[in-house]
């Protein structure tokens, strides 16, 4: 009996690994590591890095393959990974992220020439990633059930107790979580950690942006706390998730006015960094930088000399805080948003 | 046709010791039957011999060959034998012909006029060969998997409790049909039961089985009038012990003064009458009086419980056979036919003791 | 034997790199990560969900069973292959489809409603099998000894379905706690929601690994709940003689009561997703995003069926020996298979990328990665389909055929094999399913530049636009609708 068992059992075993073999030489054949191509890892909509590098491809001939991700666990990912990591090139929608994997050491220094391209206001002073595209923190709200005028003046009041259970925002997300980083560098991190606490008691949390915005346009909230595009790009195309809202800036450079800016990097261990900086120089160059308008994603331009979509308000109009983006400290935002509750 | 023989066999299962040193021999061409009440171990030898255990010590011997012990170890498929488990276990997933074919070699399982032969041979019509097992009676089945077992003319057929799993009218039939087969096969049989009467009408020679050892090995007619001791005598029937003094040839006893041919010496002993040997009388006719207690009809006999009139009131049972049973209250006179079988010296029971039916 | 401990090793594997990650820095400190109010929050969650799905998916599960396998419901056939039929409908398509339906459909309620619909079947299958062959002797035994129908229902019938309803019970609980993709749509935290929180804030966080550490204890708990009350019972039924099978309760007057019950049940269970994703398939011209089915749908059918019939391959060794030997390492190690499964996919995925990325590198983000991750995810499920199959094999037939010449290879190719094969097959049917399905592992271990339905599916759906991810949710239950049949024959042949 035992002996039967022992034998059967090899036999299943024989079995399965035939078959994972078969499965694996199958598949490998289109999932294989090492394809020849360039690798990037990228945080960005997929819609706009599947353009970007469709159009790389066309000029340079050199292909790319994309894994698709956020923010802040790609960037996790990357450093956990460390000098073996698969990707070639970095891309995120917002800063934080990339100066986590700046600060693992991972970065290769971006190209003189690529830096040249954009304005000094988007490339940090390591010179180890450049910024490709920004985005605006707004509110958006619904005027049948707030009044433009009883709007908060700034972010930090709809702490404030009149607010409750009328906003909410994406709080797991990373876009969400760089603006709290901004109020960090703005306000501190006492009056972060209460934002934070009325945060958890007062709001509503939601998967994304895009379903915070949806909520306040069905009315299940009042007001939300998102990135300026989503609004603009649903305007642009049929209104469905936001017909019933309008958008609230906050400006006079106050934590909710804040701008953050999409960061592309090139990885200190990619077998393919000559490709990897091309990449890079295609972004920012003003081809690349055309690609935001074109694609409709209403994302801010960074390239020198490129204008954004007409129909965003000027970026130098939104009055934002002057905050150095290598400031934004990921890691004690995400300890203060688990301190609270919210993770 | 080979003999089978067992020496020193002792086997377990995990933690549990189940067969000590049994010895056995089977000669060619005839049957063994095994009997024991349920857990004695008596499956797990003919498990042994069958190979799918192996024992912790002793010899399986086929023939001339060993089977196992001594380092030798043959597995079951190299074996030839055939073997009928208490369920029959024909495989639910092909048809009767394929099941009765499963172990012929390959070019010869297409072979429909052998299934249909072999249908026949245990007494089944050949029109079966299309159904599936779960369309046949238990009977059937079981015949089905004697009829599979024998495809490979097999020199040794093992039966573990074929027959047990039948009502009664069906396992007469049945066990009659299997050993017409057998004998027309001429095979070497051995045949696990608890059935006494199995035993006794199926076989050449009785093993009795008692925790893991053979209390007595014989002739049916052996184990039945002379058995070894009390549990051999009650495993193969009703019996009545009775506390005796041997003096010479003769034995005496709460039923008089009895002849004990060959007795072993003098002193106080242990005799064992079977039921069928009291025979009932008028009370004027001599012999032992008695007052019938209670009767126990089964048609084609009684068993009639009697006290005697001994001063101690020792009960024993008499079977009648023919005419009118007694009746209770009824006074007769007792006479013994035959010898009474002495068990040898034993401290006498108060009273005769009864064995279950 | 071997073999069976090396499944085994591999479904632990994922545990300890969890618990060792959990316990990197110290127990004190973990322990404070244990110890704030939002695991209590995710706690009070999570088991006020599984508490009243599980009471719910009972309620439903057992009276569905009970109306098709004991009463003269009419049309009995079609309804027993309609409450099979949620399984093929995913319970984050399911989620889907209520949201997009009703605006701001969320929270303890909403998920609620969408887990048990999507879960009962869990309960359905076993139970119905078992009321369908289990002897009704012992009903009718008590109906003698003077119990009413409803009693003898309560007392005896309900004792006789203990082990399938336990089973059910266990299985919907697993899942729950597992659960992401549905309960994130509806915005209802529990640890699997929490734990992907921290995956995509800090991607293989100690706080996540804490986390998943108190979701496995509470699955050990389930565990052994299950093993305690399901008490030694069921065994395969030999011997001679069919089993009888019970006769049908007349419903009388309340025919038409339950007709409308078992429709209603239908209509919310099918008809709605059906509705939702038929009305936004037909708004394809909505879509933001390109639908693209053809890749998503290559890369989910290999995956699901390498996956399938590899996970069946391994789970056989520790499959037969659960069930030919009732040892304590028998039991350990099945138990042990059913741990592991209760993490979310992230979770052993993480575990597998620190263990591919550390000791073998070649395999970091490849198939083989990906599919090793389904194998130790979906054991279970291949697992009680091949016990069941296994169970109905009587080990004396293997015996019947060593004695008439076939070694143990050929037994098994000739007698175990195709007797064992429809249970298994509906196991592979199971694991096939829940790979074509499965979201968080996928996410993280496809070799890059791939893309499943599910995860395209869930791609479209997380920016809400719903007429993108139609065509995903659609194929992802065409996909699955054979197989639930294949399921329900599977589950019908075991038990008979």
């Amino acid at each position: 009996m035992r002996h039967r068992t022992t034998l059967l059992a090899a036999a299943a075993t024989a079995a399965a690994l035939g078959l994972a073999a078969c499965g694996e030489s199958s598949l490998e054949a289109t999932g294989d590591l090492d394809s020849g191509k360039l690798t990037i890892y990228s945080a960005q909509h997929k819609n706009l890095t599947e353009a970007w590098g469709q159009a790389f491809q066309d000029e340079t001939g050199i292909e790319v393959q994309v894994r698709y991700g956020n923010d802040s666990s790609m960037g996790a990912q990357i450093v956990e990974e460390g000098a073996s990591s698969p990707a070639d090139v970095f891309l995120t929608e917002n800063s934080p992220a990339m100066t986590t994997v700046e600060q693992a050491g991972l970065l290769a220094p971006v190209d003189a020439a690529t830096i040249e391209q954009v304005g000094p206001q988007y490339v940090p002073s390591s010179k180890h990633w450049v910024g490709i595209a920004a985005r605006s923190t707004v509110l958006v709200y619904n005027p049948s059930m707030v009044a433009e005028a009883d709007l908060p003046a700034s972010l930090m009041d709809l702490a404030d107790e009149k607010y409750a259970g009328q906003w909410g925002a994406a709080a797991g997300g990373a876009d969400f979580q760089a603006i709290v980083s901004a109020i960090l560098a703005e306000q501190g991190e006492e009056a972060t950690a209460e934002w934070l606490a009325a945060l958890k008691s007062n709001a509503k949390v939601y998967q994304n942006n895009i379903a915070t915005m949806k909520a306040v346009n069905a009315g299940q909230s009042a007001m939300g706390v998102i990135y300026h595009y989503y609004w603009y790009r649903d305007q642009a195309l049929d209104k469905v998730s936001s017909g019933n809202t309008a958008l609230h800036y906050f400006k006079n450079e106050d934590p909710g006015a804040f701008v953050s800016l999409s960061g592309a990097g090139v990885l200190e261990s990619s077998k393919r960094p000559e490709d990897a900086q091309k990449f890079l120089a295609y972004l920012t160059s003003p081809a690349g930088q055309e690609v935001l308008r074109t694609t409709d994603v209403k994302e801010y331009a960074v390239g020198r000399g490129v204008e954004s979509d007409p129909a965003l308000p000027p970026l130098d109009s939104l009055e934002a805080p002057k905050i150095d983006p290598f400031t934004l400290n990921g890691p004690q935002v995400i300890d203060l948003m688990t301190e609270a509750g919210l993770l | 046709m080979r003999s089978l023989r067992l020496t020193g066999v002792s086997a377990s299962h995990p933690r549990t010791p189940v067969l000590h040193d049994i010895d056995l021999t089977v000669a060619a061409g005839t049957t063994t039957a095994v009997l024991g009440p349920s857990g004695c171990g008596k499956t797990t030898l003919l498990r042994v011999v069958a190979g799918f255990m192996r024992p912790d010590a002793g010899e399986v011997r086929l023939g001339d060959d060993v089977v196992a012990g001594h380092g030798t170890w043959v597995p079951p498929e190299k074996r030839g034998f055939g073997y009928v488990a208490q369920e029959g276990n024909l495989f639910p997933h092909l048809d009767i012909s394929a099941n009765i074919a499963y172990g012929l070699p390959r070019r010869e399982r297409r072979d429909r006029a052998r299934a249909c032969e072999l249908l026949e041979l245990v007494g089944l019509p050949a029109d079966l060969a299309t159904r599936r097992p779960d369309q046949l009676s238990g009977g059937q089945q079981q015949r089905v998997a004697l009829a599979r077992a024998l495809a490979r003319r097999p020199r040794i057929v093992l039966l573990d409790e074929p027959f047990s799993a039948l009502d009664p009218e069906l396992r007469v039939a049945t066990r009659e049909a299997v050993a017409a087969a057998l004998r027309h096969e001429q095979a070497t049989v051995v045949l696990v039961t608890h059935d006494q009467a199995e035993a006794l009408s199926f076989a050449d020679q009785v093993a009795i089985m008692h925790a893991g050892r053979f209390v007595q090995v014989g002739t049916p007619l052996e184990v039945y009038r002379t058995p070894a001791d009390r549990r051999s005598a009650t495993s193969l029937g009703e019996a009545c012990f009775l506390a005796g003094r041997l003096a010479g040839s003769t034995v005496t006893c709460a039923l008089g003064i009895l002849p004990a041919p060959g007795a072993p010496g003098s002193g106080d002993c242990e005799v064992m009458l079977r039921p069928e040997q009291l025979h009932l009388g008028a009370p004027e006719g001599g012999g032992v009086l008695a007052e019938v207690t209670r009767v126990e009809f089964f048609g084609h006999d009684a068993l009639a419980e009697l006290r005697l009139a001994d001063g101690i009131g020792t009960v024993v049972r008499a079977r009648t056979t023919g005419g009118t049973p007694p009746v209770v209250g009824q006074r007769v006179s007792v006479s013994v036919e035959g010898a009474p079988h002495v068990l040898g010296s034993a401290p006498a029971p108060a009273t005769a003791e009864l064995a279950p039916r | 034997m071997a073999t069976a401990l090396l499944v085994a090793a591999l479904c632990v594997l994922p545990l300890v790199v969890v618990v060792a990650k959990a316990l990197e820095s110290g127990a004190a400190d973990a322990f404070a990560l244990v110890w704030r109010p939002r695991v209590g929050e995710l706690l009070r969650n999570t088991l006020s969900l599984v508490a009243i799905v599980g009471l719910l998916s009972t309620l439903i599960g057992v009276g569905a069973a009970w109306l098709v396998e004991r009463t003269a419901l009419p049309g009995a056939a079609f309804w027993r292959v309609a409450f099979v039929a949620p399984l093929a409908v995913p319970a984050f398509v399911n989620s889907f489809a209520w949201s997009a339906l009703i605006p701001g459909f969320e929270g303890l309620a909403g998920a609620v409603i969408v887990t048990t619909l999507s879960y009962f079947p869990f309960v359905f299958l076993p139970v119905a099998a078992l009321l369908r062959t289990v002897d009704p002797g012992l009903e009718e035994a008590a109906r003698a000894l003077g119990h009413g129908p409803w009693q003898t229902a309560l007392r005896v019938g309900l004792a006789q379905v203990r082990p399938a309803l336990l089973g059910g019970v266990l299985l919907v609980s697993l899942h729950l706690l597992a659960e992401y993709g549905a309960l994130e749509m509806l915005r209802f935290p529990t640890f699997t929601t929490a734990i992907l929180d921290q995956f995509e804030v800090a991607f293989d966080s100690r706080s996540g690994s804490v986390l998943a550490t108190v979701l496995m204890a509470l699955a050990a708990t389930f565990l052994t709940l299950e093993l305690l009350t399901r008490g030694r019972t069921r065994h395969v039924r030999l011997g001679p003689g069919a089993a009888r099978r019970a006769a049908r309760t007349p419903l009388g007057r309340g025919t038409p009561l339950a007709l409308l019950a078992v429709s209603a049940l239908t209509a919310l269970a099918i008809g709605v997703p059906a509705w939702s994703i038929g009305t936004w398939l037909s708004r394809s011209e909505q879509a933001q995003e390109p639908t693209n089915i053809g890749p998503a749908l290559w890369w989910t059918l290999a995956l699901a069926l390498v996956a399938a019939l590899v996970t069946t391959a391994a789970t056989l060794p520790a499959a037969w020996l659960v069930t030919r030997s009732r040892s304590w390492v028998a039991v350990l190690l099945e138990r042990v298979t059913y741990l592991a499964a209760s993490l979310p996919g992230v979770v052993v995925a993480l575990a597998l990328i620190t263990l591919t990325i550390t000791y073998a590198r070649p395999l970091y983000q490849t198939a083989f990665a990906l599919v090793l991750a389904y194998v130790i995810l979906f054991i279970p499920r291949a697992m009680i389909a091949t016990r069941a199959a296994i169970a109905t094999v009587p080990p004396e037939l293997g015996d019947a055929a060593r004695a008439l010449g076939d070694g143990p290879l050929r037994t098994f190719a000739r007698v175990q094999a195709p007797l064992m094969l429809r249970g298994t097959l509906a196991g592979s049917a199971l694991v096939f399913i829940a790979v074509s399905t499965e979201l968080t592992a996928t996410l993280l271990l496809a070799p890059t530049g791939t893309r499943t339905l599910a995860t395209a599916f869930w791609d479209a759906s997380a920016s809400l636009d719903y007429a993108a991810a139609a065509p995903y949710a659609a194929a992802l239950v065409v996909l699955s609708a054979p197989l639930t049949y294949l399921l329900l024959r599977g589950n019908r042949e075991e038990l008979s």
